[in-house]
C-alpha cells in the first residue's frame, strides 16, 4: 500500500481507506487522513509532495460541492481533529485559533466574553473556521462588518513541501512585506493547508434589532429607491439584505420581496434606526421588527437555508447553490433576476442579495435540464453587468458540465503562476480552482 | 554617455520632451522620499499623463533591463520611492484625476496621483468621505497609499487602505495592461490583496476604484491628560475592554506634547504633562452621549488630571492638527528627527513604552512618542542632531532597537509606514528565511527580473540562502 510510510507514523484510526462508494459531490479520497497537530499535517504534505499523491483538504464538509471535477483523489485531508483555541487576546480583540474549529465553537466561546468575530457564513455550527477562510464565505453582515479578507490577521500554513509558513502576523495593524494572508482567502485550498488562524475580533453590541420590510412581488424598484436612500443616509445598517419572495416565505412567512436591515450598536442608537425607518417607510411596504434574541434565532435560520454539502441527513444532489458578484446596488436587480428566472424554469429558487455589498447567493432545485440553464442564465446576466457567477454548490455530474468558475480573467497566468510557485506538483486540491488550477 | 542619451530620447519619444527630467541638477529632489538618512539619483524621471503612456515607458525600461521605480508625492516614510541608483524613477504625478463617482454605490475612480485629501473635498459636498487618513493626506496619493497600505488616525474602526480599494487597473512589469476586482470577492487568487502594500515592486497601479463613505450622523472629540503613561496607556485598554470602538484614540508623552506645542498648532496644553489622549467617537447621534459618558468615567478611574470634550468642531479641528502634525513639529525641538512604525499588542503597551524609556537613557537620545494607541500602532520619534558625527547611525540603530522590543512582544516592524529600505534587515525579526523566500517567490511571478523596485522590502538573501541557490545551479 502506497501509504505504507505514513501508518508507522500514525494511530491506526487516523488513516482510514474511504468507503468504495460513490459520493454524489466528489472530491473524494481513496485513503482519509484524521490529522491532530501541524506536525501530522506537514508530514502527510511531505509524502504526498514526495509520491505524487493528491490531496482534498476538508473541514466540515459544507464545501464539498463546491468546485472540482474529479471524483476521487489519494487522500482526503480531514481538519476535524486538528480544532480549538490556541490563543484569545481578550484587550487586544485578537483570537488565534485552528483550522478545524467550527464557526459555532469559536462563536460561542467569544459570546463568554462579550466578543464576536463578526463573519456569518452558512451552517456555523458544521463550517470550520479554516474552510470559511479558504472558501471565503459570508453573510449579510459583511455589510459593516466586513469579510475573512477584512478580518483575517495572520495565518501558519503548511506549504505543500511540507514547511511551515506564518503569514502576517498578531497585530490588527501590519504591514510588513506582502500582505500574503489575501492570497490564502478563497484560494480554496489550492495553495497550502491552513493549520491556524489570527483574526481580529469586535465587541459584541449592547443591542441587536432586525427590520423586516416586506414589498409587494414585482416591486423591485420599490426596493431599489428605499435602499438608495438608506445608503445616502447617515444611519448604519449592519445588512441590507434583499430577500427574494419564496425566501420571506420561508422565513417569515411572507411571499413578498423582504429587505433585512440589522442594527447593532448601543440601545438609543438602534431604537433611533428603527424609528428613522418607521418615518422614512415607502407606502406599499410593511414592516416588523425583531430585537435582541428574537432577531439572534432568525439569523440562526437564515444561516440553515443553503445545501450543507457533504454533511450527513443531506439529500441535495439536485440543488445548486450560486454565488453571484455585482456592483451593490445590482444586487437588488440579480435577485428579482433569478426569481423570475426560477418562476420560467418552473424551478425552486431562493435567493437573496446584499444591496450594500454586491454578493448575492441562490439556491435552485430541480432537474439538470432547468439547473444548467438557470446558471448559463444568471452568468451572462451577471457578466453583461460586469459581474460574475459562481456555482458554489452542485453535485459532480452538473460539475463536470458547467464551469464553476466561468470564463479565466486576462490576468490568468498571474494566478496560474502563483499556484505554480506555492504547489509545483499540484498536490492540492487539483483542477477544484478558476481554469483548471 | 551614448546609451543614456538614447534612452531619454527614447522615453521623451513617448511622454514629450518636456516630461522627462535627467540633468543632475533636476534629479537632487528625487534622490529619496519622506525617509532621507539615504540618497542616490535616479537616473532620469518620466511623466507619463496616461496609462497608454506608462505601459510604453515600462515596455522600453523591460526591454533595455532597465530597473524603474513607481512613485508617487514621494512623501513614503521607509524609502520605498528611493532610488538605490541608476533607477528610472516613473512619477505618477501628472494622472491626477478624479475620473469618476458613483454615488449610489458608493464609489469613486481615481488616477494614482490623485491627492488623498482631495477626495475626501470632492466627495464632501454630498455628505461623503474617504476613510483612510494618513496624516501626510494633504499631499501623498492614492496611488501611493495603495503602495504603502496606508493607514491613518481613523483606521481603528475603518480600517486600511486595503480595506477601501474595490479595483485596479495596473501595468505589469512587462508593459502589460489588465484590470482586477471591480466587483466582490472576484473569482481568483486575490491579488488587489496582494498589490495593496507590495511598495511598488509587483506592478504599477494606473487607475483605483476606492469605496466612499458617509459621513458619520455626529461625532465628539475627548482631550484627556494623564500625570503618568502608565495610566493612559491602562485607559486605553479600558476602553477597548468596555466595549467601544472608537473611531480613534491617539496618545503622546511628554516629549511628544513639547514638540507639538513649540510647533504650529499649539492647542496650549498644560505644563508637565505625562501623556495625553486624544479620542473621537462617532456614529449615531443618539448613541454617542452614552458612550463619551463611559470614556470619561473609564478616564476618571485611572486618575485623569483634566478631561474634555470638544465644544465645536473648531475646538476638534485644532486639536487634530495639533496631533496630525506632530511629526514637523519635532522640527521645532531637535534639529533632526527620525520616525518609527511599530506594532504591538495594545495590551502591551505600558511594558513596551517603558523598554521605549530605557532605551532612549542608554542611548542618550530623545524619544517622542506619538502612536495610535488604539491599533497598538506606535510612532516613536527618534531625535538627533545629523551634525554631531555619528549621530545619524546611532539614531538608526536605535530605531531599530525599538521595532526588536516591539517584535519580541508579538508585534510587527511597520503598521503603515512600511519596509522600503529603511527596515529590510528587520523583516528578519519577524520573519524566517523561508517564510521570506515564499514572498520573494510571489514577487517572481509578478516582477521575475527584478526590474520593478529593486531590492527593497526584503533583506538580502543571508549567506546559507546564497548557498542553496548556488548549489541548485549546479
Amino acid at each position: 500500500m502506497v501509504l505504507t510510510a505514513l501508518d508507522q507514523l500514525f494511530a491506526e484510526e487516523q488513516i482510514q481507506v474511504v468507503p468504495g462508494e460513490f459520493h454524489p459531490l466528489g472530491n473524494n479520497g481513496q485513503w482519509i487522513a484524521y490529522p491532530d497537530s501541524e506536525k501530522q499535517i506537514s508530514t502527510i504534505l511531505q509524502y504526498a509532495n514526495e509520491h505524487g499523491l493528491k490531496v482534498v483538504p476538508m473541514g466540515g464538509g459544507t464545501k464539498r460541492g463546491f468546485g472540482g471535477t474529479e471524483e476521487q483523489a489519494d487522500l482526503l485531508l480531514s481538519l476535524s481533529r486538528h480544532r480549538g483555541i490556541v490563543e484569545y487576546s481578550k484587550g487586544d480583540l485578537t483570537i488565534t485559533v485552528k483550522a478545524g474549529t467550527t464557526m459555532k465553537e469559536i462563536g460561542d466561546y467569544l459570546k463568554m466574553n462579550k466578543q464576536m468575530l463578526p463573519i456569518d457564513p452558512a451552517w456555523p455550527e458544521f463550517a470550520t473556521i479554516g474552510g470559511v477562510v479558504a472558501a471565503n464565505d459570508s453573510g449579510p453582515k459583511r455589510l459593516r462588518y466586513g469579510s475573512a479578507r477584512d478580518l483575517l490577521i495572520g495565518l501558519r500554513l503548511i506549504y505543500p513541501n511540507g514547511q511551515v509558513i506564518r503569514t502576517g502576523g498578531k497585530v490588527v495593524k501590519n504591514v510588513a512585506g506582502y500582505d500574503m494572508n489575501k492570497l490564502f482567502v478563497g484560494s480554496m485550498g489550492t495553495l497550502a493547508v491552513i493549520s491556524e488562524l489570527t483574526l481580529k475580533l469586535r465587541p459584541c453590541p449592547a443591542y441587536k434589532s432586525l427590520a423586516i420590510l416586506a414589498f409587494p412581488d414585482g416591486d423591485w424598484q420599490a426596493i431599489r429607491s428605499f435602499a438608495t436612500a438608506i445608503l445616502d443616509s447617515q444611519i448604519e445598517p449592519v445588512s441590507l439584505e434583499v430577500l427574494s419572495p419564496s425566501l420571506n416565505e420561508r422565513l417569515h412567512g411572507m411571499r413578498e420581496y423582504g429587505l433585512v436591515i440589522a442594527f447593532e450598536d448601543v440601545e438609543k442608537a438602534v431604537q433611533y434606526q428603527v424609528e428613522w425607518l418607521k418615518r422614512h417607510l415607502p407606502k406599499n411596504a410593511s414592516l416588523s421588527v425583531l430585537s435582541q434574541d428574537e432577531a439572534d434565532l432568525w439569523w440562526d435560520r437564515f444561516a440553515r437555508i443553503s445545501p450543507k454539502g457533504a454533511h450527513p441527513g443531506s439529500a441535495e444532489d439536485q440543488e445548486i447553490g450560486l454565488k453571484v458578484g455585482s456592483k451593490n446596488l445590482d444586487a437588488i436587480e440579480v435577485v428579482s433576476f433569478c426569481h423570475q428566472l426560477g418562476q420560467e424554469l418552473q424551478a425552486e429558487v431562493i435567493v437573496h442579495g446584499g444591496a450594500g455589498h454586491g454578493i448575492s447567493r441562490a439556491y435552485v432545485k430541480g432537474e439538470e435540464s432547468k439547473l444548467l440553464p438557470f446558471v448559463q442564465a444568471v452568468r451572462s446576466h451577471a457578466e453583461s453587468r460586469g459581474g460574475y457567477a459562481v456555482v458554489q454548490h452542485a453535485p459532480l455530474s452538473l460539475r463536470q458540465k458547467v464551469d464553476v468558475w466561468g470564463e479565466k480573467p486576462a490576468y490568468f497566468p498571474l494566478l496560474e503562476g502563483i499556484k505554480r510557485t506555492v504547489d509545483p506538483h499540484s498536490v492540492l486540491n487539483p483542477k477544484r480552482f478558476i481554469g483548471g488550477i | 554617455m551614448q546609451a543614456q542619451d538614447a534612452l531619454i530620447r527614447e522615453l521623451a519619444v513617448i511622454v514629450g520632451t518636456g516630461s522627462v527630467l535627467y540633468r543632475e541638477e533636476d534629479l537632487i529632489s528625487y534622490e529619496c522620499d519622506g525617509y532621507v538618512i539615504h540618497k542616490q539619483p535616479p537616473r532620469a524621471v518620466v511623466f507619463p499623463a496616461t496609462t497608454e503612456e506608462v505601459s510604453q515607458v515600462v515596455k522600453l525600461l523591460h526591454r533595455r533591463k532597465i530597473p524603474f521605480i513607481p512613485r508617487g508625492a514621494g512623501t513614503g516614510l521607509s524609502g520605498g520611492a528611493a532610488p538605490l541608483g541608476g533607477e528610472v524613477i516613473i512619477s505618477l504625478v501628472k494622472m491626477k484625476k478624479l475620473l469618476h463617482v458613483d454615488w449610489e454605490n458608493r464609489l469613486a475612480v481615481v488616477q494614482p496621483g490623485f491627492v488623498n485629501l482631495k477626495l475626501t473635498n470632492s466627495v464632501a459636498s454630498k455628505g461623503y468621505y474617504y476613510a483612510p487618513d494618513p496624516s501626510s493626506q494633504y499631499a501623498c496619493t492614492i496611488g501611493g497609499n495603495v503602495a504603502e497600505n496606508a493607514g491613518g488616525a481613523h483606521c481603528l474602526k475603518y480600517g486600511v487602505t486595503t480595506n477601501h480599494v474595490l479595483g485596479m487597473e495596473l501595468v505589469l512589469a512587462n508593459g502589460e495592461i489588465v484590470e482586477i476586482g471591480g466587483v466582490p470577492d472576484a473569482p481568483g487568487y486575490d491579488l488587489m490583496g496582494l498589490l495593496t502594500g507590495s511598495e511598488g515592486t509587483l506592478a504599477i497601479v494606473t487607475k483605483i476604484t476606492v469605496r466612499i463613505l458617509k459621513n458619520p450622523e455626529d461625532k465628539k472629540t475627548v482631550l484627556a491628560y494623564f500625570d503618568s503613561v502608565e495610566d493612559a496607556s491602562h485607559a486605553v485598554s479600558d476602553i477597548i475592554a468596555i466595549g467601544i470602538v472608537p473611531a480613534a484614540l491617539e496618545m503622546m508623552d511628554k516629549t511628544a506634547i513639547e514638540g507639538v506645542e513649540a510647533g504650529n498648532y499649539p492647542v496650549g496644553h498644560p505644563p508637565g504633562l505625562q501623556a495625553l489622549l486624544l479620542i473621537e467617537v462617532d456614529g449615531i447621534s443618539a448613541g454617542i452621549e452614552d458612550q463619551i459618558e463611559e470614556i470619561l468615567k473609564v478616564c476618571k478611574q485611572r486618575n485623569v488630571i483634566q478631561v474634555k470634550v470638544a465644544e465645536n468642531e473648531q475646538e476638534r479641528a485644532q486639536w487634530w492638527a495639533n496631533r496630525k502634525t506632530a511629526f514637523p513639529a519635532m522640527g521645532a525641538i531637535s534639529p533632526d528627527y527620525l520616525v518609527q512604525d511599530g506594532v504591538i499588542p495594545r495590551s502591551r503597551l505600558p511594558e513596551v513604552l517603558e523598554k521605549v524609556e530605557e532605551i532612549s537613557k542608554r542611548s542618550g537620545l530623545r524619544i517622542a512618542n506619538v502612536f495610535h494607541a488604539g491599533d497598538g500602532n506606535l510612532h516613536p520619534l527618534i531625535l538627533f542632531d545629523a551634525r554631531k558625527p555619528g549621530e545619524t547611525e546611532l539614531a538608526a540603530r536605535v530605531g531599530s532597537e525599538v521595532l526588536k522590543v516591539c517584535a519580541d512582544v508579538g508585534g510587527s516592524i511597520t503598521g503603515e509606514h512600511g519596509v522600503g529600505i529603511e527596515k529590510q534587515e528587520e523583516m528578519r525579526f519577524i520573519f524566517t528565511e523561508e517564510e521570506i523566500q515564499a514572498q520573494t517567490q510571489i514577487r517572481s511571478v509578478f516582477n521575475p527580473e527584478n526590474l520593478l523596485n529593486p531590492d527593497k522590502l526584503f533583506p538580502k538573501p543571508s549567506r546559507c540562502a546564497e548557498v542553496r541557490k548556488a548549489v541548485g545551479h549546479l
